[in-house]
């Protein structure tokens, strides 16, 4: 995360001398040939795909020469933020802020703010004054050129300035030594602040260690804060206060490039006006690689075959542009503009002039971040296309990457890449979908059918290598399929509001976008934090940072009790049971007591205050009262809950649909952040960590669940508390009380225990369940009811089991069964769904789409140590065939079979879906009823029946199929199915046939003479069945986009491919039998 | 209605041992003719096909051909309550969906009775073709029971070879290997103990041997066992029981690859 973190694995450089790069755009033909629409352009022309070129046809609109640049105020919506160290003329580093934007009417500008120096804190001893900071400067300055080594380099006079300055700590309140003096020391660069930071506090400076204060913080940050910016804010520029940035052209790739000094930007906050955005515009790429059979593609040895882009602008759905980029030649495509190469690196180079001429604000795609975006990094290094890695805003900075480890409680480590393409933010939807939503998987397969509700063709990389070798046409197939990629990030993140609701977190908080992927959430509190105490004088200190011991990874430092939950009374409520919450709880704790860094009295310290002064937490820490100091923390959490219920009631007021979603992400991104100030105070390995501020607030939420149960069983007598847990308490007032009545009693309770705690702690009535069914811990279901009408909707906590390892039919029974239970009362009817759920199973009846459950090969099949049942299978398909087998990084759809002895593991028994469909081989039906619908069935059901196990027992389970494979291998390779009898399954003895004269095999000899209806009823099922395969066709068709090309689809997680195999199988089956009928039919 | 009964409980009992670990779930097909089975295991690799002739049986009746879906492991539960000399009378009414197992002492002091709930098993029949073997083995079953369980401690599979030498078992698994080899005997003293080789062809090949020893399971049913085999075709192992009618178990023979992987 840090700049300059240790793991950095820099992009191999390739040398390219600086002109080469400038000559670049000197032979641009003045001419922009090109027109909208279909234009194929052939091999071999690429030089002519100049930017210049490319800009006539998807530039920005041009800046209109009306506008006299550094005269008019210049008003722009900033969407990125860095900073650069440059050499000045009179030779000193300093460190340039570059803020990138989008105006009002969609040009890109640049803006390089100068005079903005790092600086920190270090606490000054007592007897320190204005006399001493001389001396301070010079031992500073002179120790830093002597660790640096290089008195040339600047390092000489580094340190611009000292000061005494009167601040306090956030940490404790300390009764009488209030204020404290502090020297703020500023210097050029922050590299040199680290530098300078890192000798004051190891005593080299001195020869005392000086604690430090403000010193972590990012100098964008740092910048943002003193200037009032928050993320995507609008930031002005005042008429003259600017200047046009000289030898623009050749510095930045934007529309507009000005240079300001730090003082005169300003930043508008956002609200109102300021709310709305700028017309960002998306690009959203995707790339095929042309892979070899079994192996996954890699950039030194497989090449790029096609690149696609979707061009959109935010907030309009339609796209702006589609282009793609082939190797070797590809057929028009109606409304894309077609680029073919014969040279791979042509290719690559004509996507970053696409990319530089598009100029988008963000970059999305589909695992960009670790695929995609790499792989165009290392293939273009490979190919020494040196005028490719240039992709950002700033014409001569190098697009550089390196991979970094996050770390965060919340989202859990991860290896990931993160790039420096200045000016644009990279968006990867994977990235956004993974830190916020928990799905069974997250292959874009199954993200679009689970938020798009459609399924997503696939095509298998052995098949795009095929594609690739074929013809225009066969290569226009696969853009069609590379262009459907890059569009459903795109349509992902507008459906999912997902740059909506980031922009609002990066305004809510005040970091920059980019920041909001690829850091954790500390950062957003560190901001928070800092922005809060820099107003009212309060600096951070810099604890030195703890580490995770290596090694034992569970050990995160001082434990603490968490929340407490009430013992659940389990069973399945047929009358309605109200819930009370409380409103953001650990918010309003802290806000209530007054808990903060700011507020916590040393033990020491506590004698020396008055009792009335104080309050103790259950655990027995003390923190003031808000009347000696209120606490910022508190003040913190005041505004966010405060702009929430703004941002509310803005929502309810709104009437444009647009400016809703943007009200309804900022609310969400307040309580959010609200909830993260928790967090941050308990996270033993963040910037700031206190228990004593995190274990008082668990303490507190506990006691108050408690008092809220007892007072609510002793204010109305006959009321139960039938389960409680964190921030809510479920309430049955009695058995047969009406819902309205229920609602009021619950609206009457929460207002009464409202008062009886501390504001603004709030005890809500939002919601009664009828019925509801309580499981066990964390896991309930019931219907919600927030007004006694119509009830709003199921609620299934802890039960839907998003485990991956779970095939769909145990969700489907899952909520069929919720479905049932809940919304028709019907227990008899969820009973007998799941017999015949159970019964199907049994006979085989039961789509095996539904069965089948996919997972990744994460890594080499040697180094899986444990055995699962993926690897086992590749390793057997392997076996098979080598080819087709699949490699690191596929996924690996399997059933589990029936073994040939009982001692065959589980594992060892997964097999390939398909050829479990081809052969006929038996499903372990058994397996399925035990291991997967068993335990979540039995769960639910033991609310309300005695003996669940008997879904799994009885009549029900005595009709079963055995299926017997029809080729393949083993005994069936030598015997001779016997035809049984159409009407009567009886074998059919075809010499008796013969002997009565009886033509055709279909039927037995009792069956005769119920022929017609038995070949009518037959000929029905043929029918039938074709219809079935044709409607399942024309889904994959419509899905690929196209009816006159074969589909080609391999997509393992979709429902309608494993369907569209079976019905195909059992069409020619339903022929066969057809045929067998005597020649009269 | 159908009706069945033997004289003694014990037949039935070791033909459910012989084949309750093969096959879980059955059909017992009932005709005029008596009584068949025949189902594959779940891997598809043998056949069992059992055969119990109604003049085998002290009683039999059949009104209407009958299938009897049967789990296995369920009606051998019912078979441990029977003594070994009691007679058996199996028996179901149209329609009903239970089978009544019937046990009498023999000096009929006791009985007992069960009723065994019915399944309906949808499967298919398959037939093995009759075909002429290249050789056929006749061995007392307690020595073909012998050479497998001695053989399967040392390897998955087994290589059988008949040539004019004889009949040889041959082994190879990690820790060595080895072989058993059989010639033709009269066995003048006891004709029980007989070996009879018969070859039209030499032929050799190979099966596993966690089959075999299944199929072994059966040697209480009959003293003697045949062996046939061919090239490229299904092994038999058939157990004949004299007057009643036979279990006989089909293999499919290891071949190319999986022969390697050995």
């Amino acid at each position: 995360m840090d700049r300059d973190s240790p793991e950095v694995e820099d992009y191999e450089e390739v040398s390219v001398p600086e002109e080469c790069e400038l000559a670049e755009y000197d032979d641009a033909p003045a001419e922009a040939p090109l027109e909208g629409g279909g234009v194929e352009w052939r091999a071999g022309t690429s030089d002519r795909l100049t930017v210049e070129a490319l800009r006539g046809t998807f530039g920005r609109p041009p800046v209109p020469s009306g506008f006299r640049m550094g005269q008019e105020a210049l008003l722009f919506n900033q969407t990125a933020c860095d900073y650069v160290v440059e050499r000045g003329e009179e030779g000193h580093e300093s460190a340039v802020i570059r803020v990138y934007g989008v105006t009002g009417e969609g040009h890109s500008v640049l803006c390089r703010v100068h005079g903005f120096l790092p600086y920190f804190y270090v606490a000054a001893p007592a007897d320190w004054d204005e006399s001493v900071l001389e001396s301070f400067r010079e031992a500073l300055e002179s120790t830093m050129a002597k660790f640096a080594g290089d008195e040339r380099h600047g390092a000489a006079d580094a340190v611009v300035g000292v000061s005494l300055v009167e601040r306090r700590s956030v940490l404790y309140y300390r009764p009488e030594a209030e204020g404290g003096k502090f020297v703020r020391i500023a210097v050029r660069t922050p590299a040199q602040l680290r530098q300078a930071a890192n000798l004051l506090r190891d005593g080299h400076v001195m020869r005392m260690p000086f604690e430090l204060y403000d010193s972590t913080i990012d100098h964008v940050l740092r910048f943002m804060i003193d200037k009032d910016m928050v993320g995507c804010s609008w930031v002005e520029l005042p008429a003259g206060s600017y200047t046009p940035l000289p030898d623009a052209a050749l510095l930045s790739n934007t529309q507009i490039a000005v240079e300001v000094s730090w003082e005169w930007l300003t930043s508008h906050a956002p609200t109102k006006e300021w709310l709305r955005s700028a017309p960002l515009r998306i690009l959203s790429l995707d790339i095929e690689c042309a892979g070899r059979k079994g192996v996954f593609p890699e950039p030194d040895k497989d090449s790029v075959i096609q690149i696609a882009c979707h061009v959109s602008v935010y907030g309009g759905s339609a796209a702006l542009h589609r282009a793609v980029f082939t190797l070797n030649t590809c057929a028009m495509i109606p409304g894309v503009h077609v680029y073919s190469f014969d040279d791979e690196a042509e290719l690559l180079q004509a996507f970053r002039n696409f990319c530089v001429a598009v100029d988008p604000d963000i970059l999305t795609g589909y695992n960009i971040v670790n695929f995609d975006l790499p792989y165009l990094l290392n293939r273009a290094a490979h190919l020494r296309a040196s005028r490719f890695p240039f992709l950002g805003r700033v014409r001569l900075a190098r697009t550089q990457m390196r991979k970094t480890k996050m770390s965060s409680s919340a989202f859990g480590t991860h290896d990931s890449m993160v790039f420096s393409i200045e000016g644009r933010v990279v968006m990867d939807m994977m990235q956004v979908i993974i830190r916020e939503y928990k799905l069974r998987s997250y292959s874009l397969n199954s993200v679009a059918s689970e938020f798009l509700d459609e399924q997503k063709e696939d095509v298998h990389y052995s098949i795009i290598s095929d594609l690739q070798a074929g013809n225009e046409h066969t290569r226009r197939r696969l853009a069609v399929y590379c262009l459907k990629d890059a569009y459903l990030p795109q349509r992902l993140m507008e459906k999912l509001l997902a740059l909506t609701n980031y922009t609002e977190l990066a305004r809510v908080t005040g970091v920059p976008l980019d920041w909001l992927l690829s850091r954790g959430h500390m950062v957003k509190v560190v901001s928070l934090l800092h922005r809060k105490a820099t107003r009212v004088g309060l600096l951070v200190p810099d604890l030195p940072r703890k580490q995770g011991d290596s090694g034992g990874g569970g050990d995160s430092g001082p434990q603490y009790e968490g929340a407490t939950v009430i013992e659940p009374k389990k069973g399945f409520y047929r009358m309605p049971i109200a819930t009370l919450d409380f409103a953001s709880l650990y918010p309003s704790i802290m806000m209530a007591h007054n808990l903060c860094y700011s507020t916590l009295v040393r033990e020491s310290d506590v004698k020396r205050l008055r009792p009335e002064d104080y309050v103790r937490s259950p655990l027995g820490h003390c923190f003031v009262r808000p009347t000696v100091r209120k606490g910022i923390l508190s003040v913190i959490l005041e505004e966010l809950l405060q702009s929430r219920k703004v941002a509310k009631r803005d929502m309810a007021a709104a009437t444009e649909p647009f400016l809703k979603e943007v009200l309804n992400g900022r609310q969400m991104a307040l309580k959010i952040s609200a909830n993260a100030v928790y967090g941050f105070t308990g996270a033993s390995t963040g910037k700031l960590p206190c228990m004593e501020i995190s274990a008082s607030v668990t303490a507190f939420g506990r006691q108050m669940i408690e008092l809220t149960k007892n007072a609510v069983e002793s204010m109305y007598p006959g009321a139960e508390v039938v389960y409680g847990d964190t921030d809510s308490v479920m309430v049955k007032f009695g058995d047969d009380i009406r819902l309205e009545r229920v609602m009021a009693l619950g609206a009457e309770a929460a207002a009464a225990l409202t008062r009886r705690f501390p504001p603004p702690v709030k005890l809500e009535f939002e919601k009664a369940y009828f019925p509801y069914l309580l499981i066990s811990k964390k896991r309930y279901a019931g219907l919600l009811w927030t007004r006694p009408e119509q009830h709003d909707k199921m609620d299934c906590k802890g039960i839907e089991s998003v485990r991956r390892d779970n095939c769909r039919l145990v969700a489907n029974v899952v909520s069929a069964v919720l479905r049932k239970l809940l919304v028709d009362q019907d227990v008899d009817g969820a009973i007998e769904f799941v017999k015949r759920v159970v019964s199907e199973l049994l006979q085989n009846k039961i789509d095996l789409s539904l069965l089948v459950v996919s997972k990744t090969l994460t890594r080499d099949v040697e180094k899986y140590e444990a055995k699962q049942a993926h690897v086992f299978l590749v390793e057997k398909l392997r076996k098979r065939d080598r080819g087709s087998a699949p490699g690191l990084g596929d996924r690996v759809p399997y059933v589990i079979i029936k073994g040939a002895t009982k001692d065959e593991k589980a594992y060892m028994r997964a097999e390939d879906p398909i050829y479990v469909l081809e052969n006929g081989t038996p499903i372990d039906a058994q397996y399925y009823l035990e291991n997967m619908l068993r335990k979540p069935l039995e769960r639910i059901f033991s609310a309300v029946m005695k003996r669940p196990e008997q879904l799994f027992s009885g009549a029900h389970t005595r009709s079963i199929h055995v299926t017997a494979p029809r080729a393949g291998s083993g005994i069936t390779k030598f015997a001779k199915f016997r035809l049984q009898c159409v009407g009567c399954r009886a074998a059919i003895n075809e010499a008796e046939l013969a002997r009565l004269g009886l033509t055709g095999t279909a039927l037995c000899a009792h069956c005769r003479q119920r022929e017609p209806e038995w070949y009518r009823k037959t000929l029905h099922q043929a029918v039938a069945l074709e219809k079935q395969y044709n409607a399942l066709w024309t889904q994959c068709q419509a899905c690929m986009g196209s009816c006159v090309q074969d589909v080609l689809c391999s997509n393992g997680d979709c429902p309608i491919f494993y369907r569209r195999r079976k019905v195909q199988k059992d069409i020619t089956e339903a022929y066969a039998t057809l045929a067998r009928f005597s020649d009269a039919w | 209605m159908f009706e069945a009964r033997f004289t003694e409980a014990s037949l039935l009992k070791k033909i459910l041992d012989a084949i309750k670990d093969l096959v879980q779930d059955a059909n017992f097909e009932c005709n005029e003719s008596g009584v068949a089975l025949q189902a594959m295991d779940n891997a598809h690799v043998s056949l069992v096909s059992l055969l119990l002739r109604g003049e085998g049986f002290d009683l039999y009746r059949v009104d209407k051909p009958e299938s009897l879906g049967i789990n296995l492991n369920s009606m051998s539960k019912i078979m441990r309550c029977a003594g070994n000399n009691d007679s058996v009378t199996m028996d179901k009414v149209e329609s009903a969906d239970t089978v009544r197992f019937l046990f009498e002492s023999p000096s009929a002091d006791r009985m007992s009775e069960f009723h065994l709930k019915l399944m309906d098993i949808d499967s298919e029949t398959l037939e093995i073709p009759e075909a002429m073997y290249h050789a056929e083995v006749e061995l007392p079953s307690a020595e073909l029971r012998r050479i497998v369980a001695d053989l399967v401690t040392m390897g998955d599979s087994v290589r059988v070879s008949v040539s004019k030498e004889g009949v040889r078992f041959t082994v190879k698994g990690d820790e060595g290997s080895g072989s058993v080899i059989l010639r033709q005997s009269t066995g003048v003293d006891k004709p029980e103990d007989a070996i009879h080789v018969l070859m039209n062809e030499p032929v050799e090949q190979s099966f596993a041997l966690k089959y075999l020893n299944l199929f072994c399971k059966a040697a209480p049913l009959s003293a003697r066992v045949q062996i046939k085999l061919s090239r490229d075709a299904p092994l038999l192992v058939n157990y004949a029981m004299s007057n009643v009618g036979h279990l006989a178990f089909y293999l499919a023979p290891k071949i190319g690859d999986e022969e390697d992987e050995q």
